[in-house]
C-alpha cells in the first residue's frame, strides 16, 4: 500500500544579521508502510531525529541498534529496554526493606532503591506495590527513587517498556481515554509495569494490551476508542 | 568423520548435488520471530531439514557471581541438540564436548555485536535448541539467535548470519547438509557481520587451497544477502 | 522470598500472588476461567521427521514438545522377552527466566518419573510388543522438552507423551541392524492415560493452575486416570489435602478424562 508522509520541518536562516525561521514540508513516499521498519545495523539518514539509546555511530554514519520505525522523521524504537530518565514515573514492588533503604523491583536489570528519610511515614512491606519518581541514576547501576506512594489491592500488568509512551499518548490522551471508558484508575510506570484498580479492569487490561500490540500503527487513538465503545456495548447488552 | 570406505558420490552426473541443488544454492530457509511467550525474544528456523529454536533472556542478574564483569554484560550461551533430533541415535541429554565448543564460539560471535557496555554487571542468556538436525546446525543456531536477540530489543551493532561452505572434489559448495558434511572434502562454517563484512566465526576442517578458501568466503558473502533478507522479513513480520 | 518450589520468587510475582488470592476469595481467576476449567488445549503430532513419534502440546501458555525415539538394544536378563521404556524431561532454559543451565533439576526428574509411572501402570504400551528377536528389543525413549513454562507441566506432559507415542512408528529391523529410514508399522498403544492437576490456594482448589497460581499454591495434586482406574498420583509441595478434597478431585479427573482422551486420539489418528 503506497502512501506519502509529510514531515513538517523548520529551518533557521541567518541573513544580514537577521534570523528567519522557515517552515517547509518534506515529502517522503513509502512504497510500503513496513519498509520504514529498521533492524539492527541499518543506516540511519542524517536528518532523522533520534533517541540516544537506539543508535551508534561508526565514522560519519549512524546505524540502528534495535528494531525501530521511522515516524515523522523520528526514530521510534519497537523493541528495547527502558533507559531511565529523571522525573519519570515508575511502578514497582517492594523487594527488601532495610534500615535506611528500601529496595524496589522494577522488573529491570538496574537495582532501584528508595532512601528512607525520617519524615516518611510509609511502612513498607515486601510485596507492596508502589509508585515513585526517578530522581537519578547512579553509575549506570542504581536507580534512586523519590516520592513513593503505596498502591493497594489492584492488578499489576506488565508490558514492554518501549510501548509505554504510546500507552500514555500525547498529553495523556490514550490513557485518559481508556480510564474514562472503563472507570479504572490506571497508573503507568515507564518501566513497563502498569497498575490498574477499580472499574472494568478486564476491559482496561485488554485495551492496554491492544495499544501495546499495535503501538507502531497509525490512527491508534481512534481505533482504541472504537474498540472500547464496541466492548462496552456488548457488556451493556 | 564418517567411514570413508563407503563414501557416496555427492555430485550427480548433471553437476547438481544429490538433493538437486546447484553448487551455490541454499536449502529452503524460513524464520519466524517471537514464537515463545516467556522469553524476551525468540525465533524458530526451518533450514532444510534443520529445526532450530532460540530464545534470549536478560539482561538479568549474573549467576554464579564470579562471572560478573563490572564494565559490561556477559553473554551466556547454550547450544544443545535434543535427544530426538537425529535420525540414527537417541542422543544423551545435556551438553557434550561438541556442544560446549559450539556454545563457546557462538558466544564469541555475539560478543562482537551486542553492545555489552550498556549493561554492566548483568548477563544476557542465549539458548539454542536443535530440535531436528541435518547438518549445519551451528550456522542455523547463530542465524536464529541473531533474530531472537533483535526481537528481544538487545542493542546490537549488526544482525549477523552464518552459513557453511565446503568442497566436493574441486568444487566449492554452499550450505552443506548432513551427508555432505560427513563425506565432503572440506567443511567451513562462517558467521559474518553483513554491515562491515567482518568475519566473526571461522572454523574449518578438511583440505582447502588458498584460492578455494577465498572462493568459499565469496560464496558465503553472496548467499548472506539472501539470508539477511529472510532475517529482516522475519523481524518485520512480527508487526504485521 | 522462597516459594515452596525451591526457587527464588521475585517480588513482582508476589504482588500478583496477592491479587490472585483476592480474586479467588470471590471464586474468580485472572483469565476469567471457572475454578475447574482447563485452559485452551492444542495438540500437533508428527512435527519432527527424525523422531519416530512427536507431538507439541500447548496448554494455555505452557508448551511441551515430546519426541519418541526407538532404538534396538540388548534385552535385560530378568525380562528377556520385552523391550524398555525410558521417560526423561528437560526444563529448558529457554522456557522460563527461572530455569538455569546445568544438570536436570529435581523438578524435571519428578516430572519425568510421574509421567513414566502413569504410562507403565496404565499398560499403555505392551513392552512385549517391543521384542524383536532373541536378545534384542526396542527401547522407547520418550523425551519431554519444556519450551515455555506457564504452570501445570504434568498435564501437558502427559498429553504430549501420549500423543507422541500414539503417533509413533516402528522402524524396520534387518540383518541385526535397525533401518531407521524405513518405518514399517505403527507403535501399538493399548491405553490412554490422562492427568489432571489441582492446586490448593488458601482454602480453594483450582484445576490446571497457571504459573502465577502455582507460585502461590500451598500444595498440588496430580491424578492420572484411564477410563476405569486411577493409574498414578502425585502430591507435590508442602501443604496438605483432606480426604474429601481428594475424593472430589478424583471424580473430576475421571470426568475430564473423556475430553482429554478425545483430543489425543483425534490428533494421533489424523
Amino acid at each position: 500500500m503506497p502512501f506519502v508522509v509529510l514531515h513538517l520541518r523548520h529551518k533557521i536562516i541567518k541573513y544580514k544579521g537577521l534570523i528567519f525561521r522557515v517552515c517547509y514540508y518534506k515529502i517522503t513516499t513509502c512504497k510500503d508502510f513496513m519498509n520504514t521498519i529498521l533492524i539492527p545495523g541499518d543506516l540511519i539518514e542524517t536528518d532523522v531525529a533520534r533517541n540516544r539509546n537506539y543508535y551508534f555511530t561508526d565514522g560519519n554514519n549512524s546505524y540502528c541498534t534495535s528494531m525501530c520505525i521511522l515516524n515523522n522523521g523520528r526514530l521510534v524504537p519497537l523493541e528495547g529496554l527502558w533507559y531511565p530518565n529523571e522525573g519519570e514515573t515508575v511502578v514497582g514492588v517492594v523487594k527488601e526493606v532495610k534500615n535506611s533503604i528500601v529496595e524496589v523491583d522494577l522488573s529491570h536489570f538496574l537495582r532501584a532503591i528508595i532512601i528512607k528519610s525520617p519524615r516518611d511515614r510509609i511502612a513498607f512491606r515486601i510485596g507492596d506495590i508502589i509508585e515513585a519518581s526517578v530522581k537519578q541514576v547512579e553509575d549506570k547501576k542504581t536507580i534512586i527513587l523519590i516520592f513513593p506512594r503505596l498502591l493497594k489491592s489492584g492488578q499489576l500488568l506488565q508490558v514492554k517498556a518501549v510501548k509505554v509512551p504510546r500507552i500514555i499518548g500525547k498529553n495523556n490522551t490514550m490513557v485518559g481515554q481508556i480510564s474514562s471508558f472503563t472507570k479504572s484508575n490506571i497508573i503507568i510506570g515507564y518501566n513497563g509495569l502498569i497498575y490498574i484498580k477499580g472499574g472494568d479492569m478486564a476491559l482496561a487490561v485488554s485495551a492496554i494490551l491492544k495499544v501495546a500490540a499495535e503501538a507502531h500503527k497509525p490512527g491508534l487513538t481512534e481505533s482504541v476508542k472504537k474498540f472500547l465503545e464496541r466492548e462496552l456495548e456488548v457488556t451493556e447488552k | 568423520m564418517a567411514n570413508m570406505l563407503n563414501k557416496p558420490e555427492l555430485l550427480r552426473d548433471d553437476g547438481k548435488r544429490l538433493d538437486g541443488r546447484d553448487l551455490d544454492e541454499l536449502r529452503p530457509l524460513s524464520i519466524k520471530a517471537n514464537v515463545l511467550k516467556n522469553a524476551a525474544g525468540s525465533a524458530y528456523t526451518e533450514w532444510g531439514n534443520n529445526k532450530v529454536l532460540a530464545a534470549v533472556y536478560g539482561p538479568k542478574e549474573v549467576v554464579p557471581r564470579h562471572f560478573l564483569d563490572p564494565e559490561r554484560a556477559v553473554i551466556k550461551c547454550r547450544y544443545a541438540m535434543a535427544p530426538f533430533s537425529s535420525l540414527s541415535d537417541h542422543g544423551r541429554s545435556g551438553p557434550n564436548r561438541r556442544a560446549i565448543e559450539i556454545s563457546k564460539v557462538t558466544k564469541e560471535v555475539f560478543d562482537n555485536v551486542v553492545m555489552l557496555e550498556e549493561f554492566p554487571e548483568t548477563a544476557i542468556e542465549i539458548s539454542i535448541e536443535i530440535l531436528q538436525s541435518d547438518g549445519g546446525t551451528r550456522a542455523a543456531g547463530i542465524t536464529t539467535a541473531a533474530v531472537a536477540l533483535a526481537n528481544a530489543g538487545i542493542p546490537m551493532k549488526d544482525l549477523v548470519y552464518s552459513v557453511s561452505a565446503g568442497k566436493i572434489k574441486d568444487k566449492i559448495i554452499l550450505d552443506l547438509d548432513m551427508l555432505e558434511d560427513n563425506y565432503s572434502d572440506a567443511d567451513m562454517p562462517v558467521a559474518v557481520s553483513p554491515r562491515t563484512g567482518n568475519i566473526l566465526l571461522l572454523q574449518m576442517d578438511g583440505e582447502l587451497t588458498r584460492q578455494e578458501l577465498n572462493l568459499g568466503l565469496d560464496t558465503i558473502l553472496e548467499a548472506g544477502k539472501q539470508i539477511s533478507k529472510i532475517q529482516r522479513q522475519a523481524l518485520i513480520d512480527v508487526y504485521e | 522470598m522462597f516459594t515452596n518450589k525451591g526457587y527464588y520468587m521475585n517480588s513482582i510475582n508476589l504482588a500478583k500472588a496477592n491479587y490472585i488470592k483476592e480474586l479467588l476469595s470471590r471464586d474468580l481467576r485472572e483469565d476469567s476461567r471457572a475454578l475447574m476449567d482447563f485452559r485452551d488445549i492444542s495438540i500437533n503430532t508428527n512435527i519432527l521427521k527424525n523422531a519416530e513419534g512427536s507431538a507439541q502440546v500447548d496448554l494455555g501458555g505452557t508448551r511441551v514438545l515430546c519426541g519418541v525415539k526407538l532404538q534396538p538394544e540388548d534385552t535385560m536378563k530378568d525380562t528377556p522377552d520385552q523391550g524398555n521404556l525410558v521417560v526423561s524431561a528437560e526444563l529448558l532454559p529457554l522456557a522460563s527466566n527461572e530455569y538455569d543451565y546445568g544438570p536436570p533439576s529435581p523438578d524435571a526428574i519428578e516430572l519425568a518419573r510421574v509421567v513414566d509411572r502413569g504410562i507403565r501402570a496404565g499398560q499403555c504400551i505392551d513392552l512385549k510388543d517391543l521384542f524383536i528377536e532373541e536378545g534384542k528389543a526396542w527401547t522407547a525413549f520418550v523425551d519431554l522438552y519444556i519450551l515455555n513454562f506457564d504452570g501445570n507441566l504434568f498435564d501437558a506432559s502427559y498429553m504430549a507423551a501420549m500423543s507422541a507415542l500414539s503417533s509413533a512408528w516402528v522402524p524396520k529391523y534387518e540383518n541385526d541392524a535397525a533401518v531407521m529410514e524405513e518405518r514399517i508399522k505403527k507403535l501399538k498403544v493399548d491405553n490412554i492415560v490422562t492427568a489432571t492437576t489441582f492446586a490448593k490456594i488458601g482454602q480453594k482448589i483450582v484445576l490446571d493452575p497457571d504459573a502465577n497460581e502455582e507460585a502461590v499454591a500451598s500444595t498440588r495434586l496430580t491424578i492420572a486416570v484411564d477410563k476405569e482406574f486411577i493409574r498414578a498420583m502425585q502430591k507435590g509441595l508442602s501443604g496438605s489435602f483432606t480426604q474429601k478434597e481428594i475424593q472430589d478431585a478424583v471424580d473430576i479427573a475421571f470426568e475430564k478424562h473423556a475430553m482429554l482422551k478425545d483430543y489425543i486420539s483425534a490428533q494421533s489418528n489424523k
